[in-house]
């Protein structure tokens, strides 16, 4: 039949275009990070000593304290006469910074001390760990042994791990209950700090008014009162009799929004205030300007005398730097426009910044600088000088603010070119599946599975087109022309795409005139498509995918238990009919009874939500576990030498947990256990390639000529997956080998329960069967995936299995490792879905009809659907990123499961490769 | 042409939805007279079970009423079922029935996401309300037996007209209240932090309004073939 023709190679297709396009949406929504692009870049290091010749001596501090006092969530609005009577009178300079995405304390402490900002797939990456900041100002400050004491926020602590000289950071800054515990503390500590004075900055950070905002609002009564409290430190500070020239810093790390959170991007979040105090100073204009919250950390620096951190693009806050002298300042301003027009080098290449507007700037200004500097060591006068002093200082702050902006633009802002051409690409290759397989009549009329050389030729052109009017309207940028090369092929294929799916679509929507009617080639029940769809809708809410693993247990359960009644009604009716009416009560429980087996697998998956609980008896649990698994494997092995090798396979798993002291085992003296370690490893992978062996042996036609070419691909899938379970166990978790076999158990008893339901309707369909099994095994997938102990956030990635048997740290083989793990059940479901079609057939329940045969939908309806299937929700969740990129959770809930989606499909696609390569292989030779 | 319009069919029709809407308004008004929500899942202290079947009770009566004036036209057959109806094997049977019905409610609660080792008493009671709104009413009309065959039967015969509407009506009110708690889950992960998102509450409140919704959506034919027979009478 025509219907049947393989389409592994069109899915294949589909699959790597969605891939390309899922890479170039990711590469338009999270640029590449900025910081390693940084490693081997060839700014240098150190302070400028010589402009133009000149030799040039840093300034030395401009004060010989620093306190920085950080108020977390401390808004603009929040200090004035009233709440901070003393703080707000007293106030040498009250400016105002501008605080950049995303609003929450680590990236902004980061911000502050480095002087960058975090880009998403840095957050993205960081949320489980918070990564150690490799330089800042507090490195710069401990290379020259000054000490800096710090009190508060334990936030610190994790960035810095040691570059504190002294430090007293709160236990706990997550348990926001604590609204003046930790605040007192920090009172106490500068109680005691500002008696040593033998530290050049000092660092408080307060969380009591954060911890206030999140559990009462930003109305709440005790905000007055906390801001009273801080009001009263700083006049501690104030009046202090042991500081004698101090520069003293209230800001807050980010704003609070009106219900009291953070992490957006209103004003009330991004706007902080930023307060000056020093001794004799001149009291400020009452114009207030707004500054970034970078620009604090180079400011920082030159006034501490250290060097501007590498990584820091902000440009300086000319209303600091009002004590230095002249020529110091002038000389602040040159050193970071210097370290600035070093790192847009760097960033847009020698070239575009040799003919820029800025460097020409930078010129005059260094220009200007030399010769005023002349004046001033000539002792000559003071109003040439002034009008010089400006000059320079104007350019160089015009080049500083213009490279801060260009490169701060280039970190955060998306690629919008990247993510319309990755969205068309994934959107049109998912639709496209799916059309072709819901629609076969469609997809021979318009040859949607087959390439048309006068489309792509179109398609070519009008790829060019865009290309070129992208280019022209700089919507896309590239820094090669060999990459605006490139990027014309993803284009091609989307509007090739593009093209079948609107026809497509026009076919279905318009009502047909001369055409026959177009039907559905496939059954969609109601509610799989109820459950589908909503599981695809839920990926709105922010809650709904930090909890992903409820609806996914909710629906699965729900679906299972929906099938498995109406499959009792069908059979109680059926049976109630033949013995006329009578008996209910008999027929109805012995009905029931003969369905145990699926109650008794619903019950399982309950069991399964607690696994993690079963610590305690892990050893019983293991060795259960794998007694029931190899009684799976026997089942279906190929010889009785296979399952003994499996079956010693799983021993040496056992051995090697009671090696590693996991599970009981006999005693053995360390070094004894250590040593045998590594043996019993090597045995495990023989018999892991013995089993494998045995089993392609077995498959190869030479051995059996008498095997049909379908049952060698069987034998061959069939021993993939025996060793792919085998490699598992001895991977995961020891009290999560018990979900092999019941992944196993539970995929049998819903296959049995489909096909036991599909006959049961009154018209028998086997597409319908195919479906019911297809959505099952995706649900029963995704739950034992998250029973695994998965979620959608970057931290649960478990990476101890991808360092078994590893002397050293090799990315390929954890990667694979960590891979195979983490993604066990969806892999280990899908082949077992290929497995169990090619080897059923329905004589096994009664029904003779084997036109169109059971099996050949492996490749047929099974594979496509399947992929079709789980590239549909990716590409819907990747277009609802677009629209929530300026979402509260865009960073902690959005790219993570974004990241998590496109790697599902790439380890479906790897998986799919090889599956279809055995098809390829071994079907068509024969 | 005037279509068949069955009036005392429409009655009884009206008058059991009016009941059960009435049934659920009552759950409602006490449920925002008592404020608290929390004490919806305890066994004791809530009264939305005995109101629920109170209603149920009431709408069994509505449908003997109806059914007392069409005693006449009764088969033999629908006769002698009648009179087993109420025989102690029946009475027990029908007992036996729901009970059943409880537990196994309580074991797809459990399948679905309630807790295995706890909150066994908010299970019960939503056990026990899925029940009342799903098998009892079929129970209490029809006898343990009667019901099965109403369920698994393809059309029994022993059926009067009058059992058969309400009958029909039952079934809207069961899936409604079904579909109404599987869907009241939804608000469960949510992080809105409200007390009323606690177990059994959504799931409690989304059977009544469910059950309500099934009601309303059966009455929609009724009311619509009413609206039609009272126009044609009113141009005639």
């Amino acid at each position: 039949m025509e219907q049947h023709k393989s389409r592994l190679g069109y899915t294949l297709g589909m699959l790597s275009l969605f891939l390309l396009g899922a890479v170039l949406f990711l590469i338009g929504f999270f640029p590449a990070s900025y910081s390693a692009a940084e490693k081997d870049s060839t700014v240098p290091e150190g302070r400028p000593t010589t402009l133009h010749g000149v030799k040039l001596e840093p300034p030395p501090p401009a004060y010989d304290s620093f306190i920085l006092f950080l108020v977390d969530a401390l808004r603009d609005d929040f200090p004035d006469a009233t709440s901070m009577p003393v703080a707000h009178s007293r106030a040498c300079e009250k400016l105002t910074l501008h605080v950049d995405i995303p609003t929450v304390t680590m990236p902004r402490l980061k911000s502050i001390t480095t002087g960058t900002l975090s880009n998403f797939i840095d957050i993205a990456l960081n949320v489980g760990h918070t990564e150690q900041v490799e330089d800042s100002i507090l490195h710069r400050l401990k290379q020259k042994n000054r000490v800096v004491s710090f009190a508060g926020d334990h936030t610190w602590v994790n960035l810095f791990p040691s570059e504190f000289t002294r430090r007293a950071e709160n236990n706990d800054s997550f348990y926001v209950n604590d609204f003046y515990e930790g605040d007192r503390n920090v009172t106490k500590v500068l109680e005691s700090e500002l008696e040593k004075s033998d530290w050049s900055l000092l660092i408080l950070h307060y969380l009591g008014l954060d911890h206030i905002g999140h559990v009462e609002g930003n109305a709440s009564p005790r905000i007055n009162l906390k801001l009273k409290e801080m009001d009263e430190a700083v006049q501690k500070i104030l009046e202090h009799k042991n500081l004698p020239n101090y520069l003293l810093m209230l800001t807050g790390d980010h704003g609070m929004a009106d219900g009291g959170g953070h992490g957006g991007n209103t004003p009330a979040e991004t706007l902080v205030p930023l307060y000056l105090y020093s001794k004799n100073c001149s009291k400020a204009t009452t114009v207030t300007k707004t500054y970034n919250q970078i620009d604090l950390a180079p400011t920082l620096s030159v006034l501490l005398s250290v060097e501007i951190p590498t990584l820091s693009i902000g440009s300086l806050i000319p209303e600091m730097l009002q004590s230095l002298s002249l020529e110091h300042q002038l000389y602040a301003y040159f050193y970071n426009a210097h370290h600035l027009l070093n790192k847009a080098r760097v960033k847009f290449g020698h070239d575009r910044v040799q003919w820029s507007d800025y460097y020409t700037w930078y010129q005059n200004a260094t220009l200007v600088h030399k010769k005023l500097i002349f004046q001033m060591r000539d002792g000559d006068g003071s109003g040439a000088s002034q009008v010089l002093y400006h000059n320079a200082k104007l350019n160089y702050m015009r080049v500083a603010r213009e490279i801060s902006g260009l490169l701060s633009e280039s970190l955060v802002k998306f690629d919008y070119g990247f993510i319309a051409l990755g969205l068309a690409l994934t959107t049109a290759a998912s639709l496209h599946m799916m059309i072709s397989v819901l629609y076969l009549d469609l997809t021979e009329q318009l040859h949607l599975d087959s390439l048309n050389v006068a489309q792509l030729v179109v398609s070519l052109i009008a790829a060019v087109l865009v290309n070129m009017t992208s280019h022209a309207l700089d919507i896309i940028r590239t820094s090669s022309w060999l990459q605006s090369l490139m990027l014309l092929i993803p284009l091609a294929i989307a509007v090739y795409l593009t093209i079948d799916v609107a026809q497509a679509l026009l076919k279905i929507a318009l009502p047909p005139i001369y055409t026959r009617r177009l039907k559905l080639s496939i059954p969609l029940p109601l509610p799989l498509l109820a459950c589908f769809a909503i599981r695809t809708l839920t990926l709105g809410s922010s809650s709904f995918i930090e909890f992903e693993y409820k609806t996914w247990y909710y629906l699965g359960n729900s679906l299972i238990l929906l099938t498995a009644f109406r499959t009792l009604r069908r059979r109680i009716t059926k049976t109630n009919v033949e013995l006329d009416g009578r008996h209910l009560y008999t027929i109805a429980s012995t009905c029931l009874w003969q369905m145990r087996k699926v109650f008794v697998m619903l019950m399982l998956l309950t069991l399964m939500r607690y696994i993690h609980r079963l610590q305690a008896i892990r050893s019983t649990i293991m060795i259960f576990s794998l007694l029931l698994l190899w009684a799976r494997l026997h089942r279906h092995s190929a010889s009785w030498m296979q399952s003994v090798a499996s079956g010693a396979a799983l021993c040496m798993v056992y051995c090697f947990r009671g090696l590693n002291g996991q599970v009981h085992f006999i005693e053995l003296a360390p070094y004894l256990a250590s040593k045998l370690m590594v043996p019993t490893l090597v045995v495990f992978w023989c018999c892991l390639a013995l089993v494998l062996g045995l089993g392609y042996r077995e498959a190869l036609p030479q051995a059996h000529p008498t095997l049909g070419t379908r049952s060698v691909v069987l034998q061959l899938l069939q021993t993939n997956l025996t060793s792919s379970l085998l490699l598992a166990a001895l991977l995961q978790k020891v009290q999560n080998i018990l979900l092999l076999p019941v992944l196993l158990v539970a995929l049998q008893q819903t296959y049995k329960l489909c096909d036991v339901f599909g006959t049961s309707t009154r018209k028998f369909s086997v597409r319908l069967v195919h479906v019911y099994k297809i959505i099952m095994t995706i649900f029963l997938a995704r739950m034992f995936y998250f029973y695994q102990g998965n979620s959608n956030s970057l931290s649960t990635i478990d990476l101890t299995p991808g360092y078994i048997g590893q002397t050293s740290y090799n990315p390929v083989i954890v990667g694979l490792f960590v891979t195979l793990n983490t993604y066990g059940a969806e892999i280990h479901a899908f082949l077992y879905l290929i497995v169990h079609t090619l080897r059923s057939d329905l004589r096994s329940v009664g029904i003779m009809q084997l036109q169109p045969p059971y099996s050949i939908a492996a490749d047929s309806l099974i594979a496509p659907l399947y992929a079709a299937l789980i590239m549909l929700p990716a590409a819907f969740y990747l277009c609802l990123m677009v629209g929530f990129r300026y979402h509260l959770f865009i960073y902690s809930v959005f790219s993570p499961k974004a990241l998590y989606d496109c790697y599902t499909v790439l380890v479906f696609y790897l998986v799919f490769l090889v599956t279809s390569l055995y098809f390829k292989l071994f079907k068509n030779d024969a | 042409m005037v279509s068949r319009f069955d009036q005392q069919k429409t009655k009884h029709q009206l008058f059991h939805v009016s009941l059960s809407l009435a049934t659920i308004l009552i759950c409602m008004t006490y449920m925002q007279y008592r404020r608290n929500w929390a004490h919806l899942g305890s066994f004791w202290d809530s009264l939305v079970v005995p109101i629920v079947f109170i209603g149920e009770l009431l709408k069994v009566v509505l449908a003997r009423f109806y059914g007392r004036i069409e005693d006449g036209v009764l088969t033999v057959k629908q006769r002698q079922k009648k009179a087993t109806y109420f025989t102690p094997r029946e009475l027990l049977g029908g007992l036996t029935l729901q009970f059943l019905c409880t537990l196994l409610y309580a074991f797809i609660c459990i399948i679905l996401g309630a807790p295995v080792l706890g909150n066994y008493e908010q299970t019960f009671v939503l056990a026990l309300l899925m029940t009342l709104l799903t098998v009892s009413p079929t129970v209490f009309l029809l006898g343990g037996g009667g019901a099965l065959q109403v369920c698994f039967c393809e059309k029994p015969d022993f059926v009067t007209k009058c059992e058969d509407t309400a009958l029909n009506l039952f079934k809207y009110n069961a899936l409604g209240g079904i579909l109404g708690a599987w869907a009241g889950s939804v608000v469960a992960p949510l992080d809105w932090g409200r007390d009323w998102q606690a177990y059994p509450i959504p799931n409690v409140i989304g059977a009544l309004l469910g059950s309500a919704l099934g009601n309303i959506y059966a009455c929609t034919h009724v009311l619509y073939a009413t609206a039609r027979v009272y126009m044609t009478k009113k141009r005639s």
